[in-house]
């Protein structure tokens, strides 16, 4: 039993956010303008400013965490090393980079949510929300805002609904270094929200299932 | 445990069967059916190139809050798709049960056109015995 990937969608269809754990088949980098910035440096388009894996200072950066260089103090006493490292920060080692473009696969994740959750509003008599499906490899599960966001998680097909998990992460992380962070703009429709600190929270309570394994 | 509907979805995606047994699902119109059907066909095929891991079938089942889709896609390309309640644990059985019928009863009825709509009545009463009011 394992957990594949997490897919954050706002309510204007986009993709703010990607993080993956054992996908072997690994997504080929989006191509120029196809995502977002700030969506995640695994699958962002290859810049030499993406290739140093280091972060420049301000909102240039893929992640919104100012440098100390500009002295503005962002957190007292954690340093970037004491954060579990993403295991991102080496694009592609080691896995195979078959699968399609991000920015492909991101729609089509986003579009067969959509198609499922429409067909279920239609089939149901009362207003009822689709969950999850599964194949023979891989199991989606979804779970919706009021505000429109969508958190989509990939899991193996044995695992039980993780809708909680989902709500975890929406309730935990995400309000708290997403919501409640200034540096983060939200519903711009021009960058993610991806920062080091709610990467490392997700990073840390997804590792601390006991489905991930 | 309820059994909802059955659809039958030809190769192209188009609806070739559908029959509801138990109540507990919108009343739809044979159009929306017809496009309903259209959409899980689609979506059947794009659900299995987003796999995280090597290869994948489609979708094999659909859960929503109180019911699920149970989809069974046979080496032809025809689907069948068996619409249940969550609790429901026989979908797998009936639809290859299904899968009998139709072979037999359509399949070698020399009146039956293939990839047309199922009008056979032998089929309809052998699903009829087999799914009955939908409760079991």
């Amino acid at each position: 039993m394992t957990i594949y990937s997490l897919y954050i969608y706002d309510r204007h269809c986009t993709c703010v956010y990607y993080q993956d754990w054992h996908r072997t088949k690994r997504p080929k980098p989006a191509v120029e303008g196809g995502i977002l910035s700030a969506v995640s440096q695994a699958v962002s388009p290859i810049t030499p400013a993406n290739n140093d894996g280091l972060v420049t200072s301000g909102f240039a950066s893929p992640r919104h965490t100012l440098s100390s260089n500009t002295g503005v103090v962002v957190a007292v006493g954690e340093s970037k090393n004491q954060l579990p490292t993403a295991p991102q920060t080496q694009p592609f080692a080691g896995s195979s980079t078959a699968g399609l473009p991000f920015d492909e696969e991101a729609k089509l994740v986003y579009g067969v949510v959509i198609s499922l959750r429409n067909m279920v509003k239609k089939l149901s008599l009362r207003d009822e929300q689709f969950v999850n499906y599964c194949t023979s490899a891989y199991k989606l599960h979804l779970f919706e805002t009021v505000s429109g966001y969508k958190f989509i998680m990939l899991s193996d097909p044995k695992a039980d609904s993780l809708r909680f998990v989902l709500r975890q992460i929406y309730v935990g992380p995400f309000l708290e270094y997403v919501v409640r962070n200034p540096l983060v703009k939200m519903d711009s429709r021009e960058q993610g929200i991806d920062n080091e600190y709610f990467r490392a929270s997700v990073d840390r309570l997804i590792r601390g299932l006991s489905v991930f394994a | 445990m309820t059994i909802f509907g059955l659809w039958v979805v030809n190769k192209a995606g188009g609806l070739v069967y559908q029959r509801n047994f138990a109540d507990g699902l919108a009343p739809l119109t044979s159009n929306e059916y017809l496009v309903l059907a259209g959409t899980l066909h689609g979506i059947h095929a794009i659900t299995s190139r987003l796999s995280p891991v090597g290869s994948s079938s489609g979708v094999q089942v659909i859960e929503a809050e109180t019911f699920k889709m149970n989809i069974l896609l046979t080496v032809t390309g025809t689907k069948f798709v068996l619409l249940t309640s969550l609790a429901d644990t026989s979908a797998d059985t009936i639809l290859q049960k299904v899968y009998d019928i139709y072979s037999d009863a359509v399949m070698k009825n020399p009146f039956h056109t293939p990839e047309m709509p199922i009008r056979s009545d032998g089929f309809d009463t052998r699903i009829g015995t087999l799914i009955g009011n939908g409760q079991t």
